[in-house]
């Protein structure tokens, strides 16, 4: 029988150039302090010795065009590439001189993919998406030069209305949950995004967050309080700019009903940055 | 109506060089043909990348495409 053995979610841009050129000096020593709690989970994450790592994260609009937008997607095939992105901007050079190509549990994609259907989740899938910083940068300040497990990249759309609702995103987790359950492997799960930030998608309001919403929704992770977070409307999601916590809301069906611990908290202004594990048995 | 062609444009304006090129030597000859407002065309022609957002364009595509994107 397979089990979950390790669970984080955090932050996606750990990139200190894009923070010290948008917020300053702070900025960039607070995500630099971020990114050395992220580098000792992924000690403890390596120490689990996981078969497979779920990544449950979003597109920002890099890889799926407008043709269509798929409401959550399963990376399949047998490895998945770096996004390429000619002139980039900080969010995307945060991939500069990370490896090509990554390896794929193409197994668990696989029956997280087709048991999905099965169950009734209409997961679309790829063969082709690459991964952009919302995957690479956690990855790459989890593993530093550790090779990575092979990865399961989960996308979930968090951009492109009309988006899946909290509560379908954690009972697609739970379907994550059963599918390592009946499996062989032990598998780690991480999400990343957020927390608030970008506010209703407003170019005019960049560089706001909201404090209050954030320290409630961890808390509630702390509590293992599951309930008022599935409860969280897609209007509240907007409004706060907590977009991402759809990822993370897959992630807590997957290790519902553990409680989280913070790691990090960290209140910047323009985001929050965060890193939350779940102490698993 | 035209929500589409907005993004769509804003798309290539990401991820297309010479589309991108185009667009910066003459905004209007590469807009031809696109189903936009003329409230939308304006946004794209004066680059006007707070408007073209107010219009729906995605803010993710507006702050980042080369050269072009910004806060």
């Amino acid at each position: 029988m397979g089990r979950i053995v390790y669970a984080a979610a955090m932050s996606h841009v750990l990139h200190p150039p894009y923070y010290e050129k948008n917020v300053g000096p702070d900025g960039k020593r607070m995500v630099e302090a971020l990114i050395a709690v992220v580098a000792e989970m992924g000690r403890e994450l390596a120490a689990r010795r996981p078969d497979a790592l779920v990544v449950v994260a979003d597109d920002h609009l890099n890889v799926f065009s407008f043709d269509a937008v798929p409401a959550m997607c399963v990376r399949i095939g047998r490895s998945v590439r770096r996004m390429a992105q000619e002139g980039a901007i900080e969010f995307d050079r945060a991939l500069d001189g990370l490896a090509d190509r990554y390896p794929v549990h193409e197994e668990l994609a696989g029956r997280i993919l087709e048991d999905g259907l099965e169950a009734g989740f209409d997961f679309a899938a790829s063969w082709s998406a690459p991964l952009d910083h919302a995957f690479l940068s956690p990855l790459t300040a989890l593993h530093g030069d550790r090779p990575m497990p092979p990865l399961v990249p989960f996308w979930v759309n968090c951009f492109v209305q009309p988006l899946s609702s909290a509560r379908r995103c954690f009972a697609a987790g739970q379907h994550i949950a059963r599918v390592v359950a009946d499996g062989p492997w032990n598998v780690g799960i991480i999400a990343t995004g957020g927390l608030s930030h970008f506010p209703e998608l407003s170019l005019a309001r960049v560089g706001q967050s909201d404090v209050e919403f954030d320290r409630r929704v961890v808390a509630w992770m702390e509590r293992g309080e599951h309930a008022p977070l599935t409860a969280l409307t897609g209007k509240e999601l907007h409004e706060t700019g907590s977009h991402e916590l759809l990822n993370w809301m897959v992630l807590l069906g997957a290790v519902t009903p553990a409680r989280a611990r913070v790691r990090f908290f960290g209140e910047m202004g323009r985001i929050d940055l965060a890193a939350l594990d779940w102490p698993l048995p | 109506m035209s929500r589409y062609d907005l993004n769509v444009l804003l798309y290539r304006l990401k991820k297309d060089r010479a589309f991108r090129e185009r667009f910066r030597n003459d905004p209007e000859a590469a807009l031809a043909g696109a189903e936009l407002t003329e409230e939308e065309r304006q946004a794209f022609v004066r680059w006007n990348p707070r408007r073209l957002n107010e219009l729906g364009g995605p803010l993710h595509l507006v702050l980042s495409i080369p050269d072009l994107g910004g806060h």
